[in-house]
C-alpha cells in the first residue's frame, strides 16, 4: 500500500497587497504518492512557487488542509515545523544557495545535528563529486555547484526532495546529468521528488507532469 | 554542522571588519584596563601613605606632663574602655650617638618602614647612614641591648632606626607614647570622655583632611570606572551596528538556513555566539594592551612599586567578562531580528 507523502485538501494562500487580495493559491486539491516524481509546470503567476512554499512548510496556508507524511503543517510550532523541515524534507535551489565560506563537505554536513563527514563524503562521491570535497563553491561549475546541493538535501535522508527550478541556471548538458541524477535517486531509493520548472524537457523525467494556472490545477499528466 | 563553528567562520571571512569593531571593543577595554587599574593603583598608594593616619583618635602623654612615654598602668586604663577598639600603639625614644639624636620608633606593619635594602628587624633610615655611618651589619647598643642593623629604609628629616613595637616597648620599660583606636561613636564626643576619665594625656581625633583625600580616592575610582565605560559602551555599539549589517547582508543565507531546518533559536544563538565571540577578543586584547599601558604609565609616574595592585583579578576578569555579556546583550537585537525573518522574503533576498 502507498502512503501519502503531500496531501492538500482546498489549500488557500492568499496575500495582501495594499488594498487587495491575491490568491496564490485557490483551492488547491492534490495527493501524491510516496516514491512519485512529479514537476510542476506553469506560467509565472499561477502558483507554483507558492505551492512549493507550502508543501515545504516555509509558508502556511491562509485556509485548508496540508499534511505532509500524515501531518498536518499548521498545527505545529515554529520549532515543529524547523525540525520537520530538517529530518523529511530536501531543498534544491534554482541558485544553489550554498554557503560561499564553506567548502562542499561542510556545506553538506551543514544540516546535520550530528556531524558525519563519512556519510556526507558518500553522497558526494555519489553525486560524482569524488575528490572535491574540500572545493569551496567559486571553485566548482554550475553543475558541480547543484550535485552539492542536492547532496546537502539528501544528507538526512528524507521523505521528499523538493526542487525549485534546479536547472534554471545550468546550460542543457548540466541540466540534463542533475535531472538524470534526481531521476535515479527516485528511481533506484524511492526517494520522492517534486520540481517546479519551467523546462519542459527537465519536466519530462519526471512521472507526473500538474500544469497550474491562478493558483489551482489546470492539467494533471501522468 | 555546528552553527557555532559557522560563528566563528563568519568572523573569520570577514576579517577587517571583525577587526574594526573588535577595534572599538579594544580601546574601550583597554582604557578601562587602563584608568582603572591607575586609580585603584594610586588609591592603594595614598591609602597606604595616609594609613599611619588612619584612627578615630590617638592618646599620648600630655606634654606638659614631662614625659613622652605612658605607662603600663595608663595603657591598660586605655585598652579597658569600652568605647574604644582597634588599638595600636607606637613606642618612640631618642638616645644620643656620638652628640647626635638617634630616633628609636616601634613597627607595627613593615611596609610604613618603606625597605629600600635588607629586611625587616633593625632597619635604619638614610640620614642615620649618613649621619651615624651605619649599614647593614652594623651595631647599634641602646639601653644595655645591642641591635644589629638588618636593612635601610628611605630618608626620613631625622636619623630613625625602626624596630619591632615589640622590642621597642620592652626597650622603653614597657611604655608606649602614643595609642591609636577606633571609636565607637562619634570620634570628638568619645575623645572628651576619655580625656575625662584619664588625667595626663592629650587626645586627638582623626584629621578630616585625611578622611577627605581618602574619600576623593573612592569617588576617583568610581569617576574613572564611568569615563573608561562610556568608551567601553561606544565600542559595544559598533557590534550592534556590525551585527545588524551582517544580518543584512546574510538574509538569503540565513533563509537557507532557516530552509533547511535551522530552528529560529539556533539561528539567534549563532549570531549571540558570534557578538559574544568578538567582545571576549576584543576583551582579552583590551586587557592585554592595558596591562601593557600600565606599565608604560606607571614608571612614567614612578609608581612601579603599585603595579601588582594596578591590575587586581577582578579588574582582568571584570573586563572580559563585561566585555563578553555587553556584546551578547548587543547582539540581542540583531539576533531576534534574524530569526524573526520569513523565510520565504529571505530567500528572495538579493
Amino acid at each position: 500500500m502507498t502512503n501519502h507523502i503531500l496531501e492538500f485538501e482546498d489549500v488557500w494562500k492568499t496575500y495582501h497587497m495594499g488594498d487587495s487580495d491575491v490568491n496564490a493559491l485557490a483551492g488547491l486539491n492534490l495527493t501524491l504518492e510516496e516514491g512519485s516524481f512529479t514537476a510542476v509546470m506553469g506560467p509565472s503567476g499561477s502558483g507554483k512557487s507558492t505551492f512549493l512554499h507550502v508543501a515545504g512548510i516555509l509558508d502556511i496556508p491562509s485556509k485548508g488542509l496540508f499534511r505532509i507524511n500524515g501531518r498536518q503543517t499548521s498545527e505545529l510550532s515554529v520549532k515543529e515545523q524547523a525540525i520537520l523541515r530538517r529530518n523529511e524534507i530536501g531543498f534544491i535551489f534554482q541558485r544553489f544557495n550554498l554557503l560561499s565560506q564553506l567548502s562542499a563537505l561542510e556545506n553538506v554536513t551543514l544540516p546535520m545535528i550530528h556531524e558525519d563527514s563519512e556519510k556526507a563524503k558518500m553522497i558526494l562521491d555519489k553525486m560524482g563529486l569524488h575528490g572535491k570535497y574540500h572545493k569551496f563553491p567559486n571553485q566548482l561549475s554550475g553543475g558541480e555547484q547543484q550535485r552539492v546541493a542536492i547532496a546537502r538535501a539528501l544528507i538526512n535522508d528524507p521523505s521528499i526532495i523538493l526542487a525549485d527550478e534546479p536547472t534554471g541556471e545550468l546550460d542543457t548538458a548540466n541540466a540534463n546529468s542533475i535531472m538524470q541524477v534526481l531521476q535515479d535517486l527516485n528511481r533506484n531509493d524511492g526517494v520522492s521528488i517534486v520540481i517546479v520548472t519551467h523546462n519542459q524537457a527537465s519536466a519530462a523525467f519526471a512521472d507526473e507532469i500538474i500544469h497550474m494556472q491562478d493558483g489551482k490545477i489546470k492539467v494533471d499528466e501522468k | 554542522m555546528d552553527l557555532y563553528k559557522l560563528a566563528l567562520n563568519n568572523i573569520r571571512r570577514r576579517k577587517l571588519r571583525s577587526a574594526l569593531t573588535m577595534l572599538g571593543i579594544i580601546i574601550g577595554a583597554a582604557m578601562l584596563m587602563v584608568l582603572l587599574g591607575l586609580t585603584a593603583g594610586t588609591t592603594t598608594a595614598i591609602k597606604d601613605e595616609t594609613n599611619a593616619y588612619m584612627y578615630d583618635i590617638a592618646i599620648s602623654p600630655e606634654s606638659t606632663s614631662g614625659s613622652y612615654l605612658m605607662d603600663s598602668q595608663t595603657i591598660s586604663q586605655v585598652e579597658n574602655m569600652s568605647n574604644l577598639h582597634d588599638f595600636r600603639e607606637v613606642t618612640a625614644f631618642s638616645e644620643d650617638m656620638n652628640s647626635t639624636k638617634l630616633f628609636f620608633e616601634g613597627v607595627n606593619n613593615w611596609k610604613d618602614a618603606k625597605i629600600i635594602n635588607g629586611t625587616q628587624g633593625v632597619v635604619v633610615n638614610q640620614v642615620a647612614v649618613e649621619k651615624l655611618g651605619y649599614g647593614i651589619g652594623s651595631k647599634i647598643t641602646v639601653k644595655g641591648d645591642e641591635l644589629t642593623v638588618t636593612g635601610i629604609s628611605k630618608e626620613a628629616q631625622a636619623p630613625y632606626v625602626y624596630i619591632n613595637q615589640t622590642t621597642a616597648r620592652q626597650m622603653a620599660g614597657d611604655q608606649v607614647a602614643v595609642i591609636y583606636a577606633s571609636t565607637n561613636g562619634d570620634p570628638k564626643t568619645v575623645a572628651d570622655e576619655v580625656k575625662k576619665q584619664l588625667s595626663g594625656v592629650s587626645v586627638e581625633t582623626k584629621s578630616d583632611k585625611v578622611k577627605e583625600i581618602q574619600e576623593m580616592t573612592d569617588q576617583a575610582l568610581l569617576f574613572m570606572g564611568f569615563i573608561a565605560s562610556i568608551a567601553l559602551l561606544v565600542g559595544i555599539i559598533s557590534v550592534i551596528n556590525t551585527m545588524l549589517i551582517s544580518v543584512m547582508e546574510r538574509t538569503r543565507e540565513l533563509g537557507v538556513l532557516k530552509a533547511i531546518g535551522f530552528t529560529n533559536w539556533e539561528i539567534k544563538g549563532s549570531i549571540l555566539f558570534e557578538s559574544g565571540l568578538l567582545g571576549f577578543f576584543g576583551g582579552v586584547i583590551g586587557v592585554i594592551l592595558g596591562i601593557i599601558g600600565i606599565y608604560v604609565v606607571a614608571n612614567a609616574l614612578n609608581l612601579a612599586d603599585y603595579i601588582p595592585g594596578m591590575m587586581p583579578v577582578w579588574l582582568i576578569l571584570g573586563v572580559i567578562v563585561g566585555a563578553t555579556i555587553l556584546s551578547v546583550l548587543a547582539g540581542l537585537y540583531p539576533a531576534t531580528k534574524a530569526s524573526k525573518l520569513q523565510v520565504v522574503e529571505a530567500l528572495r533576498n538579493d
